[in-house]
């Protein structure tokens, strides 16, 4: 279920309506039962990779803690998933689901409990080390299997094909589940704060599910911490008119990105970047542009409504996007785009790796390899990978380059370098969302060639698309300028409340008047 | 109290905005909003059926009428014409047009005639045929059908549009709210359509009924369009005929370059389909037939289809004398047709 169909408008309400007539744990019950509901109107089947990540996060964050089940219950757990498929393949015979993925996920689950088991018998100072790579390594083996085992394979035929090998194509159709990369990240940093004590091991499996799969959140982050979604979770919420007033505004808020601005700007970045389009430099430069503010709006505007639907039910959940195209340098730029993103890799790759507290070369190698694997992250195609590579680059130069990190430096620049700076890391921006919509490096040769023709030619004409693009943006610059001041994107408490007035009921019909374009949120494939 | 407790006091003011915009709408411009999101195929909209027995034509739901009024019930005596058309017949102004000068001319001829323009630009076949219908109820004594086959096209998309949001499925919830839909529409309208080209709107834009009809380049389905506004032009004659109202059929032509610095007019198959369906009390004139002979026919013409104000009067002049030709079974005997009958004629002829 997405957040801008009209479905979500009636689950929402519903959801709050039962939430907040339940007494305590029973929300919790509401709220995984919702959550999973949510997730299984895209694909039934794929629930049953949230179970399985969610069971070995949670044995695992236990036995870390040394207070793992005994076998019986570890082994039922383990076994959930295919018992999930099992009774989907008898309700929904048309599901597809059949025996051979079902002993697949039997055997998986018991391959894990048996490893399990072996680690409950060693010695209790291994322990706690190889139950987080036991958890490392089977989330991680779902999500590169699901997500990343199409692309290896595919590039490994390529290669060989390339070295003059004829290797036989092996064919499998992967579907990719939805929101794989954000809910397999949050259970992972979930297992790594308890493996470092920043956080305790949930006890309550039920507590645990329900933030695996928080519904707000799931599909597309914010990525959160354990210790600060969970606590939220167990606590007994008192209904508070704030929640109401907060939720509301961050969902208008974010359906005015996503509805108005992304998927409007969607219309000519899609052009731009669809195969075959005669491209000129107008052509070229109005597409990125477009598409710079479409998944600026599509990602910024879901997590806004992610956070208004959470906050409803009394959950604040993190702030991902802080004016991410008034970055002054790469590094800023991360601090401001996706920041639970950012946070994870910086918490739990980079700094693991040694940050910037070695020599400068290893700094350089840790940012690149960080930079990397964000990168893939996004998908599996190398143009993510040249992506994250880019901004790997961006960020080494901005490190190693004096006249850089001076110009982007923002304690000590003068209002005119800031000007210049914020610039410079727009245009540096843009290029790198060349690279990421582009489909294939081909296609982004064509789009960096076309920005050496700016001869009309074949190209339609731009000037009135121009116009488009500027109506859509206009009214969302406006809206930053007016929040600027309280540093979050959607908080407009600083302006008298008639003026704010005034600005929802704009909203509003601004929303309203976009409708016929509605699009799927770009980072569900991630 | 309560509620600015639960709302905060800015949310409460857009909503209030919001209510009494929607509010306003619908008490002040009642009339002018009844049929708006039936892009013309309403039966009754931009026709004002007053309690004094008068009719006022007037804009609303997509029906640009040029404002004229009408006794309800055709007085006794009084020949009463209705000009059922496209933007041709509509004219460059009210008093421009054809249908206008028809009725002067005629009543110089002292038939005491009442021409009332019909026409609405961009109507084709298929709304021409709710207006006609429309009209019966008011005894036409004769309806001047002016056919065009170039406005298929917006039959066809306003008739997607019209179709658009009409159930009742919660999708659709807000476009109930007219505020709304009216922003929407004048978005797609005066925002969309004019700025992002059609060739982009056609493959990237989820719901665009003008770049979906633009877009239908198949032959057959074009082919398709232009049969079925013939068969829905037959079908209006029929109607108008089961009223045993007397119909005259002015066939369109166009007129375009040859090459050699001439012009040449093309009637696009609709001269065939007029005289296919002249016979009982059906007559037929052919645009071509009446500018195509004139050595400066194209004189008469503002672009390929639409005319000059002569080219109005000259149409005009050509209808008078179609109908002098058929005074006797249009009930017109009481009056002197013998040619030349009339002021005009007789000027023309000296």
């Amino acid at each position: 279920m997405s957040f801008i169909t009209w479905q979500y408008l009636l689950f929402l309400p519903l959801v709050l309506a039962l939430y907040w007539r339940l007494p305590g744990r029973w929300r919790l019950v509401l709220l995984l039962v919702a959550s999973y509901f949510f997730y299984a109107c895209w694909d039934v089947r794929f629930l049953a990779l949230v179970l399985a990540t969610t069971v070995i996060d949670y044995l695992c964050a236990l036995s870390i803690e040394g207070k793992s089940p005994g076998p019986v219950p570890v082994l039922l757990l383990a076994l959930l998933p295919a018992a999930w498929l099992g009774c989907c393949s008898l309700a929904l015979p048309a599901s597809g689901i059949n025996t051979i993925i079902m002993l697949a996920a039997g055997a998986v689950g018991l391959a894990f409990f048996g490893a399990h088991e072996i680690i409950r018998r060693l010695a209790p100072e291994k322990r706690p080390r190889l139950f987080l790579i036991l958890s490392i390594g089977f989330c991680l083996g779902i999500l590169g299997f699901f997500k990343y085992f199409g692309f290896f394979l595919d590039s490994a035929h390529n290669l060989l094909t390339f070295l003059g090998l004829k290797p036989n194509r092996v064919l499998l159709q992967i579907i990719l589940p939805v929101g794989i990369s954000f809910y397999t990240f949050q259970s992972l940093g979930y297992v790594i704060d308890v493996y470092r004590g920043h956080c305790p091991a949930c006890p309550s499996l039920l507590t645990f599910a329900t933030y695996d799969a928080f519904f707000p959140q799931m599909v597309a982050g914010p990525i959160e911490r354990g210790k600060h979604l969970i606590p939220q979770l167990e606590k007994t919420q008192v209904f508070d008119p704030v929640y109401l007033q907060d939720g509301l505004r961050l969902i208008l808020v974010g359906f005015f990105k996503k509805v108005f601005v992304a998927d409007n700007c969607a219309i000519l970045a899609n052009y731009v970047f669809a195969p075959q389009t005669p491209l000129n430099g107008y052509w070229a430069v109005l597409g990125v542009v477009a598409f710079a503010f479409q998944i600026y709006g599509d990602f910024s505007g879901y997590t806004d409504i992610a956070r208004g639907s959470a906050k409803l039910l009394g959950v604040n959940l993190a702030v991902n996007f802080r004016f991410p195209y008034f970055a002054r340098n790469p590094s800023d730029f991360w601090g401001r785009w996706h920041i639970s993103l950012s946070t994870w890799f910086r918490d739990y790759l980079y700094i693991p790796l040694g940050g910037n507290r070695g020599a400068k070369w290893e700094t350089i190698r840790n940012l690149a390899v960080t930079m990397l694997l964000a990168g893939l992250w996004h998908g599996a195609n190398w143009i993510f990978v040249l992506w994250g590579a880019y901004h790997g680059l961006l960020l080494i130069l901005y490190r190693v380059v004096p006249a850089l990190r001076s110009l982007g430096d923002e304690k000590s620049a003068s209002i005119g370098k800031g000007i210049l700076a914020v610039a410079l890391m727009w245009v540096l921006t843009l290029a790198g969302w060349a690279i990421f919509r582009s489909a294939n490096l081909h296609q982004l040769g064509l789009w960096l060639a076309a920005l050496g023709h700016w001869q009309t030619g074949l190209s339609l004409p731009w000037v009135s698309s121009s116009l488009w693009l500027l109506i859509h943006v206009a009214p969302l610059l406006l809206l930053q300028i007016l929040t600027w001041k309280s540093r979050d994107e959607t908080d407009l408490r600083l302006l008298p409340w008639p003026v704010k007035g005034v600005v929802y009921a704009l909203m509003l019909l601004l929303i309203v008047s976009s409708t016929e374009h509605d699009t799927e949120f770009i980072y569900f494939q991630f | 109290m309560k509620m600015t407790r639960w709302f905060t006091s800015a949310f409460l003011l857009a909503v209030l905005l919001l209510g009494l915009g929607e509010l306003g709408a619908r008490l002040f411009f009642a009339a002018d909003i009844s049929g708006r999101f039936e892009y013309g195929y309403s039966p009754d909209a931009g026709f004002d059926e007053r309690r004094d027995g008068v009719v006022k034509l007037f804009r609303a739901g997509g029906r640009r009428f040029h404002p004229q009024s009408f006794q309800r019930q055709r007085p006794d005596g009084t020949f009463r014409v209705f000009v059922i058309g496209d933007s041709v017949p509509r004219g460059p102004s009210f008093k421009g047009a054809y249908p206008w000068l028809l009725g002067k001319e005629l009543q110089q001829c002292r038939v005491p005639a009442e021409a009332v323009n019909l026409a609405l630009p961009g109507y084709g076949a298929r709304r021409c045929q709710v207006v006609l219908k429309k009209s019966l109820e008011f005894q036409p004594s004769l309806i001047i059908l002016h056919v065009n086959d170039s406005n298929k096209y917006e039959d066809e998309r306003e008739y997607r549009r019209s179709q658009e949001f009409k159930t009742w499925h919660p999708r659709n919830w807000p476009m109930k709210v007219f505020i709304f839909r009216r922003l929407y529409e004048a978005k797609v309208e005066k925002v969309f359509w004019p700025l992002v080209p059609e060739q982009i709107r056609a493959k990237f834009a989820a719901r665009d009924a003008d770049a979906q009809v633009a877009a239908s380049t198949d032959p057959e389905e074009v082919k398709a369009r232009v049969q079925l506004a013939k068969a829905t032009t037959a079908a209006s004659v029929a109607l108008a005929r089961e009223n045993r109202i007397p119909v005259l059929l002015i066939t369109q032509c166009r007129m375009w370059p040859d090459g050699s610095g001439s012009f040449y007019f093309e009637d696009h198959g609709l001269d065939a389909l007029g005289q296919s369906l002249a016979g009982d009390g059906v007559y037929f004139l052919s645009m071509k037939d009446v500018f195509a002979h004139l050595p400066e026919g194209r004189a008469y013409f503002s672009d390929s289809g639409h005319l000059k104000e002569s080219g109005h009067l000259l149409l005009a002049k050509a209808i008078v004398r179609k109908i002098r030709e058929a005074h006797q079974q249009l009930g017109l005997t009481a009056f002197k047709m013998e040619a030349p009958f009339c002021h005009s004629e007789r000027s023309e002829a000296k």
